[in-house]
């Protein structure tokens, strides 16, 4: 079986800079995959390369998504294919109330019906949206704000969500919450790839992980396995 | 006395808020600043007169077809001029220069088509003048309120209650989060330009029967557009409407009860005020970095 999201020699240059040197990757249809590795090593460049929301000028190689080439693609394309990118930062529309904000991820959808029960299985998976329905995104707490963008990506109804960063800036017992909620998402049948610096809970959630330095691939395995390994230990878990 | 000057206020102070408007949409879509608002305006102005009097077409149909091409040029602005330069990453400050030279040139442009002498916009209506009491005015005012404020309503509930609307406010607030969403955000774009040409071909047309059409009709109205949109809070909507019709109502009374000497420096001296002591403007819209 072709893997829904596969990268074959990957690479990305901004001007004259190598940001990403040539990586293989693929997610399997239903997996959790993650992508670890340290500030600077290319994961952001990599996952929004993939969502289409860099230069295409900057892209050799070859990305694929659910049986098509998507390396030259517009953004809003890809997410018209079901490929749904939560950003890095949260990246709620400040000025839009939090359902607005949720009807902007159903915004190619005409489905109706569709679209009801799916603000339905967001309020459900996050009760605060739903008191906070009203309310403009901004006013939101970081916690929050990471749940809406989460929310404005299912409601698109995505084959595949990939998250930048979901636990940046957020208090331990908020990330514990929110990655809770991805994998209760994955489970439901959502394809999901996210980057993590906090390798801990990343490895600890994910099927199988990578690890990224400098651009390359250094390292992939099973979580389990990862999480074992000497070296992944002492560089990213904290000996 | 009292509602003569209320009427005519409220007669310039609905086209500065139409102006007004598509500055701050610009402003909101792009951080831009356009100077062709005023220009687009004689043009619809022009436009109008052309479709109306000299092809004889009923107004509504003539109002309908020069925002319809308004649109569209504004449009192919933001597409043909705009979007290019910002692909090169030029500063700010020289696309606005670019928007100099396109407002010039629609200017002269439109001199070249209709002449340097003032046109008369034939009468809509077939009565000149509209009694109450012992008030008079032209139907034409009045028409030019209504009208006005009903275009400034309706494009409150396209902004906020439509999807494509809210689409656009979305792409103005985050382009990125915008096109992950799967909105167009170039498309968003340059449709922000286009209601903006539309707005002020619209105040073009409601302008033209009561001022008379000539080439410059737009530079000033521009002008003091702009000022308006400072005074309300620059690039906020409901700024650009309160801060017009309050500049139309002041420099109408101002000009009547002071002198009319100061009626081009009210506003202007009105934008420096602001700017100085209030740059938020009325309603507090962002203007100081953090």
């Amino acid at each position: 079986m072709a893997a829904m999201l596969e990268l074959k020699n990957f690479e990305y240059y901004y001007g004259n800079i190598h940001a990403v040197k040539g990586i293989d990757l693929y997610v399997n249809e239903g997996e959790m995959v993650t992508l670890i590795g340290a500030n600077g090593a290319g994961k952001t460049t990599t996952l929004q390369t993939i969502s289409g929301l860099t230069s295409p000028r900057g892209v050799r190689g070859e990305i694929w998504f659910d049986g098509k080439r998507i390396d030259k693609k517009k953004g809003n394309k890809i997410t018209a294919m079901g490929l749904l990118h939560v950003l890095e930062g949260r990246h709620v529309f400040p000025q839009l109330t939090v359902e607005e904000n949720l009807k902007m991820g159903s915004y190619l959808r005409r489905d109706g019906e569709g679209i009801k029960k799916d603000f339905q299985k967001v309020y459900d998976l996050f009760p605060r949206l739903l008191e906070r329905k009203t309310q403009a995104a901004g006013t939101l707490s970081g916690g929050e704000q990471q749940m809406l963008a989460i929310g404005r990506a299912m409601m698109a109804a995505p084959k595949m969500i990939v998250l930048d960063e979901p636990s940046l800036g957020l208090a331990p017992i908020v990330v514990k919450g929110i990655f809770e909620a991805i994998k209760e998402i994955n489970k439901r049948g959502t394809t999901i790839l996210f980057v993590e610096q906090n390798s801990k809970i990343a490895l600890a959630t994910a099927d199988r992980g990578y690890v990224m330095q400098t651009g390359e691939i250094v390292l992939t395995d099973s979580c389990a396995n990862l999480a074992a390994n000497e070296e992944v230990k002492k560089a990213y878990l904290g000996g | 006395m009292f509602f003569t000057l209320l009427i005519s206020g409220l007669v310039i102070g609905s086209i500065y808020g139409l102006i007004a408007l598509g500055y701050s949409m610009i402003y909101k879509s792009s951080g831009l600043l356009s100077f062709m608002q005023g220009d687009i305006m004689t043009l619809g102005a022009f436009l109008g007169i052309t479709f109306y009097s000299y092809a004889g077409l009923p107004f509504p149909v003539a109002l309908l077809l020069v925002v319809l091409i308004s649109i569209a040029l504004g449009f192919a602005i933001e597409k043909g001029v705009i979007r290019p330069l910002l692909n090169k990453n030029t500063m700010a400050i020289y696309i606005v220069l670019a928007t100099i030279a396109v407002s010039y040139i629609v200017q002269n442009g439109s001199m070249l088509v209709w002449g340097t002498i003032t046109l008369n916009f034939p009468s809509i209506f077939g009565i000149s003048t509209i009694k109450v009491g012992n008030i008079s005015f032209q139907p034409e005012a009045l028409m030019c309120i209504v009208v006005g404020f009903f275009c400034m309503f309706l494009l409150q509930i396209f902004m906020n209650k439509t999807r494509i609307g809210t689409s656009m406010r979305a792409a103005s607030m985050d382009a990125m989060a915008a096109e992950s969403c799967g909105i167009d955000v170039s498309l968003s774009t340059g449709l922000s330009w286009g209601l903006s040409a539309g707005l002020a071909a619209i105040a073009g047309m409601l302008i033209g029967p009561i001022y008379g059409v000539y080439t410059t009709l737009g530079a000033t109205i521009g002008r003091k557009g702009f000022s308006s949109a400072v005074i309300g809070g620059y690039g906020n909507m409901y700024g650009a409407i309160v801060g017009g019709i309050l500049l139309g109502l002041v420099e109408t009374f101002g000009t009547s009860y002071v002198s009319s000497t100061y009626r081009n420096l009210i506003a202007y001296v009105l934008l420096l005020i602001f700017l100085l002591l209030k740059p938020t403007g009325i309603f507090n819209e962002k203007a100081i970095r953090s």
